[in-house]
């Protein structure tokens, strides 16, 4: 698809499948063109060029039946403030095409689901944002569609929130396809089974939550800490192989020890913490930390999507597939 | 056609929880209540008026002046309709339930049809008070009834257009109250000798001619005609701007 304002692409020939059951993450920065894409998914605005087919039909040709399939809920959750919660959902359920005698039972089903059951008979306008993000999410699930298109579904929640969507999400997947966008990075490892990263409109990348990991030039890191000399600790990390770049050093103020973080090949990770601490201990210095970790989602976005980098980050990538 | 009825309700519940509503009726009924008082008391002094008249067809096709405050408050009934979905982002989800814009279009509009009809309703009133003094023409009173839903098949239509092609609701009010104007002006015109030879075309689109007629209790089925298609166009107007929204 793409979608064009006058002179501006907002969407570049962006072409994706999405299979029955799968959870998939809509990842980019913000004004990368994720909402106009979910948009043109759910029918508010017609791609400029290309085409949208959800359960095999088209989107331009029959609408409605393509509308009937999905539960969508916007991003900034536009609801009718005067109205009462149990009130807007029924409201929705009518308009979804639910029959007459079900409205009640699909309410309460979707009331329970997103947790909004306590205000039911609250006015919208009263509501707190997280309680608004969760009745928008109940309208998507009032009609028990099989796809649900939620366009960042944990903005503006709390921590507990965040963990309760997350969970609902899970549990939704079992039985429904999920796309949902988000541009944070532990969401999409918390929850989904493939990211899609858009960046300036256009697909950057898309795989596996651990794939995309590599993709980032097969870099991990090592953080140690230990009371020691900040000097001789580089001295030692110096005389052990397969590091990359320089050690960042962090002195710490409570006791003078210090804290280390080196970049290492992703392949040697094991090893190479073997070896620090081989070398460290033999020094005589008592370790108190030790800690592998691969390189974030985070960084990898942050490779991906930072433009002035986004031609650098291409030859690490080529590197990991010829190696 | 059930989703229009869902999204009719829900405006009018909205609209009757608002306190625009009843700024509007109360403002409106002290300006019916007046012009009401002040006929009765000129007929009441002028006895010969009553063998062709009475306070009734009076206060519906006496005067052109008293539907200038229609002119504002027709504005104000429909320029949330459409506008207000929009402005709030509510317009979204409404527009991706598996639902047609043309139902959405007829449900706004039968809503809108509905305020028009209770700002009219308390006026029944003024029946039932003349008809305790006086024999009133039961005829007439129908036919002025009608007139009056006339006038708000069209005034509602050209509300919900504006409302639709509009990005809030105050510039929905002034377009409606431009385009309402306009016409109301047009219709001024019969009043002057230079559009004599217009004058016939120039009283369909007046109110003055518009009313004096169904006053009379004389239902003309060209006023209806063209009250019925100005209606109809301004609907088609406002959905296909909705429609024409998602359409690249």
């Amino acid at each position: 698809m793409t979608k064009r304002y006058g002179d501006r692409v907002a969407v570049s020939d962006i072409s994706f499948e999405v299979a029955r059951g799968e959870v998939v993450g809509f990842l980019g920065p913000n004004g990368a063109g994720k909402s106009t894409t979910l948009r043109m998914l759910t029918g508010y605005l017609a791609p400029s060029e290309g085409e949208v087919r959800i359960a095999g039909i088209d989107a331009q040709k029959a609408p409605t039946e393509v509308k009937r399939r999905i539960g969508y809920m916007p991003e900034a959750v536009p609801l009718y403030l005067e109205m009462r919660v149990s009130e807007y959902l029924a409201f929705r359920a009518r308009l979804k095409g639910v029959p007459r005698s079900e409205i009640a039972k699909n309410v309460d089903r979707a009331l329970e689901l997103a947790h909004v059951a306590d205000v039911k008979t609250r006015i919208i306008g009263q509501l707190s944002k997280g309680y608004r993000q969760r009745v928008g999410l109940a309208d998507a699930l009032v009609a028990d569609p099989p796809l649900l298109i939620l366009d960042e579904p944990t903005a503006g929640l709390d921590p507990n929130q965040i963990r309760q969507v997350r969970e609902l999400v899970r549990t939704l997947a079992r039985e429904k396809t999920v796309l949902l966008s988000t541009h944070i990075l532990p969401e999409v490892e918390a929850i989904c089974g493939r990211v899609l990263i858009i960046d300036q409109g256009r697909l950057v990348s898309s795989g596996k939550p651990e794939e995309l990991r590599t993709a980032g030039g097969g870099v991990a890191s090592i953080t140690l800490e230990a009371r020691a000399d900040a000097e001789r600790l580089t001295a030692l990390l110096a005389g052990v192989p397969s590091l990359r770049g320089t050690p960042v050093l962090t002195p710490l103020a409570k006791d003078g020890g210090v804290r280390v973080r080196v970049e290492v090949s992703a392949q040697e990770l094991d090893q190479t913490a073997e070896r620090i601490f081989r070398a460290v201990a033999d020094a005589g210095i008592d370790l108190r930390e030790l800690r592998r970790a691969d390189l974030s989602l985070e960084d990898v976005f942050a490779r991906l999507t930072t433009h002035d980098v986004a031609s650098e980050a291409h030859a690490p990538q080529a590197s990991t597939e010829a190696s | 056609m059930s989703a229009a009825l869902a999204i009719a309700r829900r405006e009018i519940f909205t609209y009757f929880v608002s306190p625009i509503a009843y700024v509007v009726t109360v403002v409106w009924l002290v300006w019916c209540g007046l012009q009401f008082y002040l006929l009765t008391g000129v007929f009441a002094s002028a006895p010969s008026l009553s063998a062709s008249s009475n306070p009734l067809s009076a206060f519906f096709g006496g005067s052109v002046l008293f539907f200038i405050p229609l002119l504002v408050f027709a504005p104000v009934l429909t320029m949330r309709l459409l506008a207000e979905e929009r402005a709030s982002g509510t317009l979204e989800p409404l527009l991706t339930a598996p639902i047609t814009t043309a139902s959405v279009v007829v449900g706004k509009y039968l809503a809108a049809l509905v305020f028009w009809v209770a700002l009219w309703v308390p006026t029944l009133m003024y029946v039932w008070i003349t008809s305790q003094f006086g024999r009133i023409d039961g005829g007439a009173v129908i036919a002025s009834y009608l007139g009056v839903l006339g006038i708000g098949l069209y005034y509602m239509a050209i509300g919900l257009a504006m409302s639709a092609l509009a990005k809030n609701q105050i510039v929905a009010a002034l377009l409606t109250f431009m385009v309402l104007a306009g016409l109301f002006a047009l219709g001024l015109l019969s009043f002057l000798d230079t559009f004599a030879a217009y004058r016939d075309a120039i009283d369909y689109l007046s109110l003055w001619g518009h009313m004096q007629s169904f006053s009379k209790g004389i239902v003309d089925t060209r006023f209806v005609v063209f009250d019925v298609s100005l209606a109809a166009l301004f609907v088609y107007l406002a959905w296909r701007a909705l429609d024409g929204r998602s359409t690249p």
